[in-house]
């Protein structure tokens, strides 16, 4: 039991945030907005020489098999710095089809997702965004040795730059739940997929992805046919908790943004950290993030010790969805009138790490999965 | 990070809750709940002792005092698993009065204190809070004027939470007036049958007993006084730190949620409750919250174990903890709906009646051992380094 970093972690952590404090100044943030980039190559490229889209992923394929900690702690870092680039859309992928794919599927995909010449997207929500796996409707079936997909998927995060998307289908028609459900990796170039680019609150990267019979080889499936649905929720728990780290990470830099602005800033005189109301105000932030820090970094562990985290992952990302944007809108309150203003930064972090807590399950379908694990659910 | 249990933790665990399984039988509840405010009974003192020859009490002391420089680890879930089972420990006396006594004591009052303490046949009551004031301790007015041999105390404390049975009083006193508020005050360690020393009752909501203590012309030694003259504020500041944080505050703010979890899956008519969505939701909401008082406490475990004094978590425990207790006290009242409102002695009430008491005894987590409105000034200067404002 020691909750703090080990040497390690803080290594990794320090490394991470003084190369992204250098690499992904806010000047580049908003280049990649305002000019509609979607991400930086470069930087993408830079990441990847450090060896961090490998972080977790097996040698032989170019990876470092360090602890899932590790990762998490970088897309900490990834959220501190706001970092433009397709990170957690191709992690969560990688990370999928090295737990459930086949040596050739692993083979023809890692290392080229580990060298960055490869982004990955996952396609799962549709109508509703609902969490559970009986929200997946998208129509799966089989003729002959492929697949043919017809549908509509929404919220497809990095998908107008990635090479392949991993698609969760229901391939068999009157199963529900959990049952019949595929995951298959479907080439963006595919004939008879479209994309519609949604604009978002952040300005990042979005899709509504429709398919219209798309044809995919039996031999793009993960694992078995049919028997996705265990992996699919890992997939969702991978992406959730990376997420969460994201946004521990940014509303950390927020407040502390803010602390920082308490100090500086004069109003009557003195400044404006010296009132006790605005103290009280600091004193919730920081134990609001860090609560979120807890609950995330717990969940972190106990998915690198291989044990089961379905309660953490919930738990840790109903608490962020909304004790960060609290946190953060306090943060607007102490700075007033400059929050609003788009010349200056603290909004980068704040509309999106906001945006982050509306995806992957809000706080709402996450304690349902909490309400589920601690047995309170009438049978 | 590291959230996990040494194989010898859960070792030791398994044989705390083997012992509590032994030793807390029906006859032992039937006692604490005849003996309440009125001091130990024969089965608890008997409790104290096994627990004592356990090496259980202050086991993370070192050798010398009695401990056995053992894992904080392991004094952590003997915390949490004592308060678990709601045994009438006087925990408080262990992660406070004995260290401070060990750090600043002479050699005279450890020798006479730590054995004592750890054998339950010494128990500090805290005299703190006066009439006048709790919050702004350190304004204090209870006198000690220095004799010849000896120092006469004269005032009052309040809220001196088990006077009626301590053998004694940990008892802040002014010894200098003209000083800076801070820098007057000492710490004596008073018997309790000492002449001229008054225990009236006060009363709590809940039916617990707390007590005003009156001090009239009190003479006591010079070797009754912990550390030096006119140190007592710091003496006590750090020793009320330490017992701000560790298992057993953290488990007094969770286990009402625990026991109404254990209600709601357990018992016909929380099963019925939960039918309700939303009941459901509210109640996941408290989950994901007890286990961030949790994680507080394994934080400042964590730094404690690392050498590092953590400059304000152990005060952001302190603010989380005792206002998630009041939030699920709401909460929980808003399930139970009237159920929540009946006392012991009926038959419809869930726990035998404890929903009520704890609901109006809540409010003195946030106030009790420093208000959770200073906790938040300490957050705010020593975490953040903000300025200090115009008071």
């Amino acid at each position: 039991m020691d909750t703090l970093l080990n040497e390690d972690e803080a290594l990794l952590r320090d490394q991470a945030r003084a190369f992204l404090t250098k690499e992904s100044p806010t000047a580049l943030v908003r280049e990649v907005e305002s000019e509609n980039k979607d991400y930086d190559p470069s930087l993408w490229k830079k990441t990847a020489e450090l060896g961090w889209l490998g972080i977790t992923l097996p040698e032989e394929y170019g990876g470092t098999p360090v602890p899932f900690s590790h990762l998490g702690l970088l897309f900490e870092e990834m959220g501190r710095g706001i970092a433009p680039i397709p990170i957690h859309p191709t992690m969560v992928a990688a990370l999928t089809i090295n737990k459930s794919g086949t040596e050739q599927q692993k083979q023809s995909i890692l290392p080229a997702v580990i060298s960055g010449d490869k982004i990955l997207s996952w396609a799962w929500f549709e109508r509703g965004g609902d969490i559970d796996l009986s929200s997946v409707q998208l129509e799966a079936i089989v003729e002959g040795d492929h697949l043919v997909l017809s549908g509509t998927k929404l919220f497809v995060d990095g998908y107008h730059h990635a090479d392949q998307c991993l698609v969760v289908c229901r391939s068999l028609a009157d199963s529900e739940g959990n049952e019949g459900i595929s995951l298959v990796l479907v080439d963006t170039n595919s004939k008879g997929l479209s994309s519609d680019r949604l604009p978002t609150m952040a300005g990042d990267i979005q899709d509504a992805v429709s398919f219209d019979s798309v044809r995919v080889p039996l031999s793009n499936v993960l694992g078995e046919v049919h028997n996705g649905g265990a992996a699919a929720v890992s997939l969702l728990e991978t992406a959730v908790i990376l997420n969460c780290s994201m946004i521990v990470g940014a509303s950390h830099k927020a407040i502390e943004m803010t602390f920082s602005y308490a100090k500086d800033r004069e109003a009557f005189g003195q400044p404006i950290g010296s009132f006790q109301a605005i103290q009280h105000m600091c004193a919730n932030m920081v134990t609001w993030v860090d609560g979120a820090t807890m609950l995330t970094h717990e969940a972190l562990w106990k998915i690198s010790e291989g044990l089961p985290a379905t309660i953490e992952i919930a738990s840790a990302k109903a608490f962020c969805n909304e004790r960060c944007p609290a946190a953060l809108r306090e943060g607007n309150q102490i700075h007033a009138g400059i929050a609003q203003i788009k010349e200056y930064d603290l909004q980068l972090w704040y509309r999106r790490s906001a945006a982050w807590c509306m995806r992957l399950g809000t706080s709402i379908q996450h304690r349902r999965i909490v309400a589920r694990e601690i047995g309170i659910v009438p049978s | 990070m590291d959230f996990g249990y040494h194989e010898e933790n859960e070792i030791f665990r398994q044989k705390i809750k083997d012992f509590l399984k032994e030793n807390i039988t029906r006859e032992f509840r039937a006692e604490v709940r005849e003996m309440q405010g009125k001091g130990m009974g024969p089965l608890t003192k008997e409790l104290i002792l096994k627990i004592g020859d356990m090496g259980w009490i202050g086991m993370s002391w070192p050798e010398e005092y009695g401990g056995r420089n053992a894992d904080r680890i392991d004094q952590y879930i003997f915390e949490e698993e004592f308060v678990r089972a709601r045994v009438p420990l006087n925990i408080g006396n262990f992660i406070e009065q004995a260290p401070a006594i060990m750090a600043s004591g002479s050699e005279e009052q450890k020798k006479y204190f730590i054995p004592r303490l750890v054998r339950g046949e010494i128990t500090f009551a805290l005299g703190y809070s006066e009439p006048s004031g709790g919050t702004d301790l350190a304004s204090l007015k209870t006198r000690a004027v220095e004799g010849h041999n000896d120092y006469v105390i004269n005032g009052q404390k309040t809220f001196t939470s088990g006077a009626e049975t301590a053998s004694h009083i940990y008892l802040m006193t002014r010894t200098d007036p003209d000083k800076p508020k801070h820098e007057g005050i000492s710490i004596f360690l008073v018997p309790m049958d000492t002449p001229g020393i008054t225990v009236r009752p006060q009363w709590t909501l809940s039916g617990g007993r707390t007590n005003e203590v009156f001090f009239d012309d009190v003479k006591v030694p010079k070797t009754t006084m912990l550390g030096n003259k006119n140190d007592g504020w710091y003496i006590g500041s750090k020793a009320l730190n330490l017992g701000r944080a560790g298992a057993m505050r953290y488990y007094t703010y969770v286990s009402l949620f625990e026991e109404t979890l254990y209600f709601a899956r357990s018992n016909p008519l929380g099963v019925e409750l939960m039918a309700d969505e939303i009941a459901r939701d509210k109640m996941a909401e408290l989950y994901c919250e007890a286990q961030v008082a949790r994680l507080f406490t394994l934080r400042s475990l964590s730094m404690v174990r690392r050498g590092i004094a953590p400059p304000y978590e152990i005060s952001s425990e302190k603010v989380w903890g005792p206002e998630f207790l009041v939030k699920s006290t709401e909460v929980i009242s808003q399930i139970l709906g009237p159920y929540n409102q009946l006392w012991e002695g009926s038959d419809l009430a869930p726990h035998r009646g404890s929903f009520p008491k704890r609901y109006v005894s809540a409010m003195v987590s946030t106030f009790g051992h420093g208000s959770t409105q200073v906790m938040r000034d300490a957050i705010a200067r020593r975490g953040l380094d903000l300025p200090r404002g115009p008071v």
